[in-house]
């Protein structure tokens, strides 16, 4: 089936390593600029916790110059989904359109066979291909990563374990969405669908909580210091520990306004300070594991699915 | 090597059209005793009939003793027709030769006695199997 | 004691509200070669796709060589089929499309195929092969497996004589050289009449006709003489099929034994018009036991 499964996709393969090399390219061209500003300006001293007096303007400085550049790589995020798209969504439903399922499911390979080796072969080129984007990243952003640290979304989901995970995981779904919907382009679209959703749900309403969030109180009026961390929420409370609605603040900045003392001296003398609740930075090999482990297991147990459905599917 | 025809309007069997085209070969002395046969494959390679059709019409020569099966090598000619049959060829034969003078002189071009002659044909024999 | 080629038992499929084929009950003798003919939608193609699996029954069986293709699919390694259009991937060369069926079939005979070669570059693209073509090397495929039951869904489709008559020939040296079964779904009879030793007529879904061809051409006759209204005749088991013009009435009957009347004129019937006779759209009533014969609507 290695033959096969070459012969079938290598225009896919070719396209993935191609892209693939692209992204290198560009990110060792790009390197050199960055690296250079960030020895210029000494940013190394610029580190949290750690903070010079006037860091954070350069801090801000830097990333201004380069905040394009972290976008665009952010937006790597969706190559993952690509590989859903472009390799897992064809491999059955290509087959059931063109009616060539009539030829390759009554060879002397089981249905079962063909279809566990294609995507078994294809998985472990997505998951070679998922792990040298996730090298590539993860040394192009080493400036941005101990500046704001790797723990949030914009690092988090496009370095370490989970892009892997996350290939392997469009894929399956691709591969499902094939036999379910038997088109092509109707595949591709729920794959999509159901890759965002599931990605967004994870990020959202699992990965703050994977771990209890820690909290940390702020007095008074601290900048927003360089923090590798991942901030959840940023909230006012009172002295009790109740959060403080947006009326009830303006209540009393315009009352403290009137009475002529400055807004924030006053709230801290209400004995009100901003609460965070955040995931330390620490945790992100931690959180790296779970939340690929998630993804994986999700990908075995579509894929399971798959083989077990692919006989039972009337063509 | 003999080559078979097949005409699948004539009424009559295909194998049966086999059996009659090697016996014809055999009167006519287009095969002689030892020669071979063509195999079931290429006449069915040829022809596009059934094997199990070529296979009959063999079989049916072997049992009359016109041809011999070897095992691995082919069909061979085992023997020629009975003289005894070739006298009444030459009886027939004259007799024919005769029936066409008349034909020929009652008008009947060459379609017209061929026509005559297979749809009488066709019809004896339908009659025999009624 | 072998099993044979194709069983089915009850079988029926059903699409969403029609039935496809129903109630097929069907056993093909070993090394026959079946024409499954009739017309178009009648559950011939149906009948196929249950037997390589590729449909699900929705009630009864199907085996073949023994096995159910759904439960034990790897049956499938000693049958050839080639579904309707003979679809193969367009993109691949003729070269690769044979290294496709040699990696997924472990018994392989390249013999066949590179006889099929001999005309044919094997660079050339299988989108870019004419029709003829295309079904051979189809045909060539299924027969390279070595395998003991050949499945052909309309072979014939798309094909002018020529490339028929190729068809037919090369499928016929296969067969004589691995002595398969077969089985040939046409709609048109002409095409399969030259080789077909055993025929199922299917109509409607279900079965019409079925039994080697000779007997059932030595079974059935043509019947002609004057219209005049129809008693018994001796050695008629059934009327099958009635027409009548002007003041000629033609029958066509099963026969229950030889039909000695001099008032008929009895004639031999060929397969296409046996099988047609059959495929008449009116519904015939079930045989009357040889004594009495029922009467016939006109056909």
């Amino acid at each position: 089936m290695a033959w096969v499964t070459w012969r079938q996709h290598r225009a896919q393969v070719v396209a993935v390593f191609g892209l693939l090399a692209l992204v290198a390219a560009a990110a060792f061209a790009t390197h050199l600029p960055i690296r250079a500003a960030y020895h210029r300006n000494t940013l190394s001293e610029c580190l949290p916790p750690t903070a010079r007096s006037g860091c954070d303007i350069i801090v801000r400085h830097f990333e201004n110059q380069f905040d394009s550049w972290v976008a665009i790589v952010r937006g790597l995020a969706v190559l993952p989904a690509l590989v859903g798209l472009f390799v897992g969504a064809p491999l059955l439903a290509r087959e059931l359109e063109h009616g060539t399922h009539r030829f390759a499911w009554t060879q002397g390979v089981t249905r079962r066979r063909w279809l566990l080796s294609k995507t078994a072969l294809l998985a472990a080129v997505t998951l070679v291909a998922a792990a040298l984007l996730s090298a590539v990243v993860t040394w192009w952003r080493g400036p941005f990563d101990t500046l704001e640290g790797r723990m949030a979304p914009n690092g988090f989901d496009i370095e370490g374990v989970v892009v892997p995970a996350y290939a392997l995981f469009a894929l399956a779904v691709g591969v499902l969405a094939g036999l379910l919907f038997r088109r092509t382009v109707a595949a591709m679209t729920a794959t999509l669908v159901v890759f965002a959703s599931t990605r967004l749900i994870v990020l959202n309403f699992l990965r703050p909580h994977f771990m209890s969030p820690l909290h940390r109180s702020v007095v008074g009026t601290d900048s927003a210091r360089p923090t590798a961390d991942w901030l959840l929420s940023d909230t006012l409370v009172d002295a009790g520990g109740r959060q403080i609605t947006a009326g009830r603040e303006d209540l009393a900045v315009l009352h403290a306004q009137q009475a002529g003392i400055d807004p924030h001296n006053y709230l801290v003398s209400l004995g009100w300070k901003r609460v965070i609740s955040y995931q330390p930075a620490g945790r992100f090999w931690t959180f790296q594991l779970i939340e690929a482990g998630i993804f994986a297991a999700l990908a075995v147990a579509v894929v399971l699915a798959a083989i077990w459905l692919v006989r039972r599917t009337p063509t | 090597m003999i080559e078979f025809h097949l005409d699948p309007h004539s009424g009559v069997a295909t194998y049966l059209q086999i059996v009659q085209q090697v016996k014809e070969a055999l009167r006519l002395g287009t095969i002689d005793v030892g020669d071979q046969l063509p195999t079931v494959r290429e006449v069915v390679a040829d022809l596009a009939i059934n094997p199990n059709t070529v296979a009959k019409a063999y079989r049916d020569l072997e049992r009359d003793g016109l041809v011999v099966a070897r095992q691995g090598r082919g069909t061979f000619v085992a023997s020629t027709l009975a003289p005894a049959s070739l006298r009444h060829h030459d009886a027939l034969r004259a007799e024919l030769e005769r029936w066409l003078a008349a034909a020929d002189s009652a008008g009947l071009d060459e379609e017209s006695i061929r026509a005559l002659i297979s749809a009488t044909l066709r019809e004896t024999r339908a009659r025999r199997v009624a | 004691m072998t099993p044979s080629p194709l069983d089915a038992r009850g079988l029926g499929k059903r699409f969403r509200r029609d039935w496809g084929l129903r109630d097929c009950t069907l056993t093909i003798p070993q090394g026959a070669i079946v024409g499954l003919a009739g017309p178009n939608a009648a559950g011939k193609s149906t009948l196929l796709a249950l037997a390589t699996g590729l449909l699900a029954p929705t009630e009864g069986s199907i085996e073949v060589l023994g096995k159910d293709p759904l439960r034990e699919p790897s049956v499938l390694a000693e049958v050839g089929y080639v579904a309707q259009g003979a679809p193969l991937y367009r993109s691949f060369s003729v070269a690769e499309t044979i290294e496709f069926a040699r990696r997924t079939n472990a018994r392989w005979n390249d013999e066949i195929v590179s006889h099929f070669l001999t005309r044919i570059a094997s660079e050339t693209k299988v989108g870019s092969l004419s029709a003829g073509d295309r079904a051979r090397l189809a045909l060539a495929l299924a027969l390279g497996k070595r395998p003991q039951l050949v499945l052909l869904d309309e072979p014939f489709a798309g094909l002018d004589p020529l490339a028929g008559r190729e068809f037919l020939q090369l499928l016929m040296d296969g067969v004589a050289e691995t002595s398969a079964t077969v089985v040939i779904a046409s709609h048109v009879i002409a095409d399969i009449e030259r080789v077909c030793d055993h025929i199922v007529l299917l109509t409607e879904g279900g079965i019409r006709l079925e039994g080697n061809v000779e007997d059932l051409l030595e079974s059935h006759r043509i019947l002609m003489g004057p219209r005049r209204p129809l008693g018994s005749i001796r050695g008629v088991h059934t009327v099958v099929r009635e027409r009548h013009s002007g003041r000629q009435l033609t029958l066509l009957v099963l026969a229950a034994g030889p039909i000695v009347d001099p008032s008929w004129t009895v004639d031999r019937v060929g397969l296409e018009e046996l099988l047609l006779a059959y495929m008449a759209p009116e519904r015939l009533p079930t045989p009357e036991p040889p004594e009495r014969l029922p009467l016939r609507w006109h056909g």
